[in-house]
């Protein structure tokens, strides 16, 4: 046992949540600088009796742990701790809010699949997966946790800078009424409504529409 | 089936106002060890054919017990929690109608789904209980969006 409170507490204890992967981390407490400090992590689950010790984050010199597997169950509410350790002396408990997965986690953007003709663009999305423990472990789809995940598909022609969004439901969309050999930039997010999560939009993807056919015949 | 009986309030607005005050009124639960509705037991065991009756159920939970006994220093947080409960009062006569239109059945297992909710809500100290159940909002919030909200909109 260590001399409680000999030490600064962490800061910022947050969970970092993106489809389910739950990642527990902190700054190090202030004015150590140059000190090899070391962490230890426990968490709790809303409604049971005790912290539990997670055994890969004890003694730590990293500022993260990794606690999906412990808060896999989403519709459960969890608490996570971490103190700071040096030789003798260790600081107080630094705990986090009541973390909610289900309403916090962060949706990651669906894979995004583009095909041109002359004047429109198919757009095929994927729902993001949620994490899981195993690779091998058969998949989940975000969507089949939120029935109501929506997209939000962000367009650009790049010829007349004009943006515009549209706000969708399933999983394909058409984009019609474009212009011919014209550069369009495409990136979507996820979202799900109810109360607001931060949203990371996929990559931009910019495809051509294709040159238009009749124009082609009139030149030969 | 029993068509559904969707609540047209604007749950946005609502999780927007719990936002903003559940840091606060989490951080006033010391108990973390008991819970009110989260329990896994009571409300992802309830049927479908239940869910209209529960969700009346801890409407009038909320509003005959919760409201009531939840005393709020903070006017900022206290505004919040009065937007919240005059929202439930108008959820509550929506799923009066729905009654009325026998699209909202009770049977005994909602009954026996809300009084866990009240049990564990009588185990605490009232005042305790009361900033607990504050606390899970979130959950019932959920609960509400997920069974009662019109999911093309």
């Amino acid at each position: 046992p260590c001399v409680s409170g000999g030490l600064p507490k962490p800061t910022n204890v947050t969970f970092l949540s993106i489809n389910m992967k739950n990642i527990l981390q902190w700054n190090p407490p202030e004015g150590l600088q140059g000190i090899e400090v070391t962490y230890t992590v426990q968490y709790f689950i809303y409604g049971q009796k005790k912290w539990l010790n997670k055994s890969e984050c004890s003694n730590i010199s990293r500022t993260y742990c990794d606690l999906s597997a412990e808060t896999s169950d989403y519709e459960h509410q969890y608490y996570a701790k971490v103190k700071a350790i040096w030789e003798a002396n260790c600081s107080k408990w630094a705990e986090t809010g009541r973390f909610y997965p289900f309403l916090e986690t962060q949706i990651g953007p669906p894979e995004v699949a583009l095909t041109t003709e002359e004047k429109s663009i198919s757009i095929v999305l994927t729902a993001p997966e949620k994490w899981k423990r195993n690779p091998e472990d058969s998949s989940v789809s975000m969507q089949q946790i939120y029935s109501n995940l929506k997209y939000n598909v962000s367009i650009c022609n790049t010829k007349s800078n004009r943006m515009w969004s549209q706000c969708v439901t399933n999983h394909t969309l058409v984009l019609t009424w474009l212009e011919p050999n014209t550069l369009y930039c495409v990136h979507v997010a996820s979202f799900v409504p109810g109360p607001p999560r931060p949203a990371r939009p996929s990559e931009k993807q910019c495809v051509r529409t294709l040159k238009d056919q009749s124009s082609e015949f009139k030149v030969k | 089936g029993l068509r559904r009986c969707l609540i047209s309030t604007d749950m946005h607005h609502i999780e927007e106002s719990f936002q903003e005050i559940k840091r606060a009124i989490q951080a006033q639960d010391t108990f973390q060890n008991v819970t009110i509705l989260s329990t896994s037991e009571t409300l992802q065991s309830v049927k479908p054919s239940d869910t209209c009756c529960v969700t009346k159920n801890l409407l009038a939970f909320y509003v005959d017990r919760v409201f009531k006994d939840h005393r709020e220093p903070n006017p900022r947080i206290l505004r919040k929690i009065s937007s919240i409960a005059n929202a439930f009062l108008y959820m509550q006569r929506t799923l009066r109608r729905c009654q009325e239109q026998r699209r909202c059945h009770c049977r005994q297992e909602a009954t026996n789904a809300t009084r866990i909710v009240h049990d564990n809500y009588d185990q605490l100290e009232i005042r305790s209980a009361a900033v607990k159940s504050l606390g899970e909002l979130d959950v019932f919030l959920a609960w509400i969006d997920k069974h009662h909200q019109d999911t093309s909109a």
